[in-house]
C-alpha cells in the first residue's frame, strides 16, 4: 500500500505520476465494487465530508455525494444559495464554522481560482477541489483518464484532442496537466476567442486551429460544453456557426480514426458541441465517464483520508 | 539656513553622528550633523553607524481612506506610515471621496491639519477631481479648485472616461494651467480582469487585463493632450509599449510625464502562481519582460518618478481568495529599503534620490525642506512583519520577505522618529 504525496487535491498541475497512478488504480478497484449488488464499503465510516458548493452543480455534487455514501462517510451538503454566505459571511468564517462542527473533508466548488488552496491554508480539513473558476477540475480529468485507460488500455502514447472553449475550461486545464503527466499527447482546438492567448507555460501541448487536423490522429476526443453566455459576451457569433465549425459531427468523424472514443464532461448541448447521433453512438463513452466519476471520487476521498480500512476496499 | 520654529509637541533637535550625508551630489562621511526643529527643544543624539542620511521622500498616490473609511485607516495612520518610511510629503488622491469642489478641498485640508500638532508636519498636496463624483456626466469646479490650491486634476483610480468627456474635461481644465493625472486603463478592455493577461493568467484560468487596455487609453489621452495642448501625467505605467508612446509623444512636443509603481518594479506576474491575494494590485503586475522595460524606462529617463500608490485594505478584504479580494498594497513603510539598492545599482545615487524625492515632489508642486531627512542602513537586512505597518492593516506582498536595507529613523519637520 502506497500513500499519496499530496495532502489535498487542488488540481493536477504538479501532481506526480505516482499519485495519479495510485488514484487511477484505486479507482479501478472501486469501479469493480460499483458493479457488485452491495456497493458500499466501510472505508470512511466515522468520517464527515462536507460538500461546499458555491456554484450550482448537479452531477458533480451528486457524484461526490454518492462516492461519500458508498464509502460510508457521513455527508453534509452546503449550498451558498441558502446559506449564511448570502448574509455576508466571509469564506473563511463559513469554513471555520463548518470546521467547528468537527468535519474531516471538505469538497469545494467556487467561482474563484485558488479557493481550495485558500481554504486549506486557513483550516485543518482535507480539501478536495470540485472545480475552482476556470482553473482546475481535477476529479473530472481523473475520471476522463480512467475512462481512456478502461477503453484504450493505457494513456501512454495516446493522442487526446480537446475541442471547444479551452480558455474558460477548468476541465481542459486539469486534463492537459494530468494527461501529459501520464504520457498522453494532448492537442487543443477551439475558436480563436476561446483558446488561451498566451501558451508559454502550456507548451507541452499542441495547439491546432484546424479541427479536421486536430481530430485526424486522435485516439480520444473530448468535446467541451459551450456556455451560451459566450454569445452574449461577443466571443462567438452563433451556436449555429460554432456547431458547423467545431461541432463533433459524422462528417468530422470521417477525418478521425475508426476506433476513436468521444467524451464529454456534461451536460451536453446536443446539436452544438456534439450531434445527438454521436452522443448516443458507438464512439461515445459519455455514460462510462459518469460511472467512473463515482469510482474516481471514491478513490480520491479514500486516499486523501489516509487509506484507512484499506482492506475493506 | 536652519529652520527656527516655536517649539510644540513632539518637536526635537537631533544630532546625527557618524553618517554619510547627501551633499546634493554624493554621500560624504561626517562625524555629525545637527538638525534643529525649534528653540528650546530637547536635543537627541543618534549614532548612525555609517548609515546614509538622505533627503526625505515624497510619495505619489497616497490614499488614507478618510473620511469615508476612517474605520479602515486614518490620516494619523498615514502620517505614522510616512514617518516610518521617511516621507516628508505626498500627493493625496482619494479613490472613494472625490474632491470635486472647493468646499470639499477645504474640508479635506482642515481635516488633515486637525490631526497635526498645530502646524503642517507634512507637505500634503491634493489632486482635485475633474468630474463630479468620478462620473462622466458633469465637470468638477476646476477653476475654483485650482484657486483653492489643488496640485492638479485626476479622478483617483477611475478608468479613462469616454473620449468626449475626456476632451471636455481637459478643455475646461486647461484654463487652470494644471496637469491632468490619469491611470491609463480602458474600461471595456479591462472588462472583469484582475491580473495581467499573460502566460500565468492563462495557465491559472484567471481573467486578465491586456496591455492594450493601457496603451489604447494612453494613446487616447496623448492625442487629446496634443489636440488641446494640455499637460498630462500617467500614473503607474506597467508596460514598455506605454513608455514608447510617451517617448514618441515627447518628441512631438506633448508635455507628458509618467511614474511607475513601486511593486511594478519589484515583482512580475510569476507571483500569481502563489494565488496569494497580497499580490492583487491594480494596475496589474505584468510580466518579467514588462518589468525589464520599466527598469529601462527608469534608466533612460522616460519615467519621471516612482509612485507609492499606498492603498490600505481591510484585513477581511484581503483574507479571501485572490479574485474576491480588494486590490491594493501598502508601500510607504517599506519602499525605500525595498528598492534603494536596486535603484542605485541601476541609475546611481543622485537619480535614485530624484526618482523618490525631488521628481515626485516637482510633479505635485512641492518644495522640499532641507532639514527633512531619512536614515537608511543600505546593507542591514530587515524582515518585514505585520507590525511594521501603521494602522490596523498590513496588506503588502512584502510581509514575511527580507528587505536588503533598513530605515533607522527619519527627521520630518522637526519630529525625530527612531525605528
Amino acid at each position: 500500500m502506497s500513500a499519496l504525496e499530496i495532502k489535498h487535491l487542488f488540481g493536477l498541475r504538479g501532481v506526480s505520476k505516482h499519485d495519479i497512478r495510485l488514484i487511477l488504480d484505486h479507482a479501478k478497484q472501486f469501479r469493480e465494487i460499483l458493479e457488485r449488488p452491495v456497493k458500499k464499503v466501510p472505508s470512511l465510516r466515522g468520517m464527515t465530508v462536507v460538500n461546499l458548493f458555491f456554484e450550482n452543480s448537479t452531477r458533480t455534487r451528486t457524484s461526490f455525494e454518492l462516492a461519500e455514501k458508498r464509502l460510508s462517510a457521513d455527508t453534509v451538503n452546503f449550498a451558498s444559495s441558502n446559506s449564511s454566505v448570502k448574509k455576508g459571511e466571509t469564506l473563511v468564517d463559513t469554513l471555520r464554522n463548518i470546521e467547528a462542527m468537527k468535519i474531516d473533508i471538505v469538497v469545494v466548488r467556487h467561482k474563484g481560482t485558488g479557493v481550495p488552496k485558500f481554504l486549506a491554508d486557513n483550516s485543518n480539513a482535507i480539501i478536495v477541489n470540485a472545480g475552482d473558476g476556470a482553473h482546475e477540475h481535477p476529479t473530472q480529468a481523473l475520471l476522463d483518464m480512467l475512462t481512456i485507460e478502461e477503453k484504450l488500455g493505457t494513456l501512454e502514447g495516446k493522442n487526446v484532442t480537446i475541442i471547444g472553449d479551452i480558455r474558460h475550461s477548468r476541465v481542459a486545464r486539469s486534463n492537459l496537466w494530468g494527461m501529459s503527466t501520464m504520457g498522453a499527447h494532448v492537442t487543443l482546438c477551439g475558436p480563436s476567442t476561446l483558446v488561451p492567448r498566451n501558451t508559454d507555460l502550456m507548451n507541452h501541448v499542441t495547439w491546432e486551429p484546424d479541427v479536421k487536423k486536430a481530430v485526424a490522429n486522435a485516439d480520444a476526443i473530448i468535446a467541451l460544453r459551450l456556455q451560451k453566455e459566450r454569445m452574449d459576451d461577443a466571443l462567438l457569433p452563433s451556436m449555429r456557426e460554432y456547431r458547423n465549425t467545431f461541432g463533433i459531427t459524422d462528417e468530422l468523424l470521417e477525418c478521425a480514426k475508426d476506433k476513436v472514443i468521444i467524451m464529454h464532461p456534461g451536460p451536453i448541448n446536443r446539436g452544438v458541441e456534439l450531434d445527438s447521433d454521436i452522443a448516443d453512438g458507438e464512439h461515445s463513452v459519455i455514460l462510462d465517464q459518469v460511472t467512473n466519476g463515482v469510482a474516481v471520487r471514491m478513490a480520491v476521498l479514500f486516499l486523501l483520508a489516509g487509506g484507512r480500512n484499506n482492506e475493506n476496499a | 539656513m536652519k529652520m527656527r520654529k516655536p517649539c510644540k509637541g513632539r518637536l526635537s533637535n537631533v544630532v546625527l553622528k557618524n553618517a554619510k550625508f547627501w551633499n546634493g551630489k554624493s554621500f560624504e562621511l561626517r562625524n555629525e550633523v545637527r538638525l534643529d526643529a525649534c528653540d528650546g527643544a530637547e536635543t537627541i543624539e543618534f549614532d548612525c553607524n555609517g548609515a546614509l542620511v538622505m533627503p526625505a521622500l515624497f510619495g505619489l498616490g497616497l490614499d488614507f481612506m478618510e473620511p469615508l473609511r476612517d474605520d479602515v485607516y486614518t490620516f494619523v495612520d498615514g502620517f505614522d506610515a510616512m514617518r516610518k518610511g521617511g516621507f516628508y510629503g505626498g500627493l493625496y488622491e482619494s479613490a472613494a471621496n472625490p474632491i470635486d469642489d472647493a468646499d470639499k478641498f477645504t474640508a479635506m485640508v482642515n481635516r488633515f491639519k486637525s490631526e497635526e500638532h498645530g502646524e503642517n508636519a507634512f507637505d500634503i498636496k491634493f489632486l482635485g477631481a475633474y468630474s463630479k463624483g468620478f462620473g462622466t456626466d458633469s465637470l468638477a469646479e476646476m477653476v475654483e479648485l485650482a484657486e483653492a490650491g489643488v496640485a492638479g486634476f485626476g479622478d483617483g483610480s477611475a478608468v479613462i472616461p469616454h473620449s468626449r468627456f475626456l476632451r471636455l474635461a481637459m478643455e475646461y481644465g486647461k484654463m487652470t494651467g494644471k496637469r491632468f493625472f490619469f491611470q491609463p486603463m480602458d474600461k471595456t478592455l479591462r472588462h472583469s480582469g484582475c491580473v495581467h493577461e499573460g502566460a500565468y493568467s492563462d495557465m491559472l484560468g484567471m481573467k486578465g487585463i491586456p496591455r492594450i487596455a493601457e496603451t489604447i487609453a494612453a494613446y487616447t489621452v496623448l492625442e487629446t493632450a496634443r489636440f488641446l495642448q494640455v499637460p498630462v501625467h500617467f500614473k503607474q505605467v506597467t508596460c514598455g509599449e506605454t513608455l514608447e508612446l510617451v517617448r514618441n509623444a515627447r518628441k512631438n512636443g506633448i508635455d507628458v510625464t509618467c511614474d511607475v509603481g513601486l511593486y511594478h518594479l519589484l515583482l512580475d506576474d510569476s507571483c500569481l502562481e502563489t494565488l496569494d491575494s497580497a499580490y492583487h494590485i491594480l494596475p496589474p503586475i505584468r510580466s518579467a519582460a514588462d518589468r525589464d522595460a520599466l527598469w529601462q524606462g527608469i534608466a533612460d529617463g522616460t519615467i519621471n518618478a516612482i509612485s507609492m500608490d499606498h492603498t490600505p485594505v481591510l484585513r477581511q478584504d484581503t483574507v479571501v481568495n485572490f479574485e474576491d479580494s480588494v486590490p491594493g498594497a501598502l508601500s510607504l513603510e517599506v519602499a525605500l529599503p525595498a528598492i534603494w539598492n536596486k535603484l542605485v545599482a541601476k541609475v546611481g545615487e543622485a537619480r535614485a534620490i530624484e526618482l523618490l524625492s525631488t521628481a515626485p515632489a516637482r510633479l505635485a508642486c512641492s518644495e522640499p525642506a532641507a532639514n527633512n531627512v531619512v536614515v537608511l542602513a543600505p546593507d542591514r537586512p530587515h524582515m518585514v512583519v505585520e507590525s511594521d505597518f501603521a494602522g490596523h492593516v498590513c496588506n503588502s506582498p512584502l510581509v514575511g520577505k527580507e528587505l536588503p536595507s533598513s530605515i533607522l529613523g527619519s527627521f520630518i519637520n522637526g519630529v525625530w522618529t527612531e525605528l
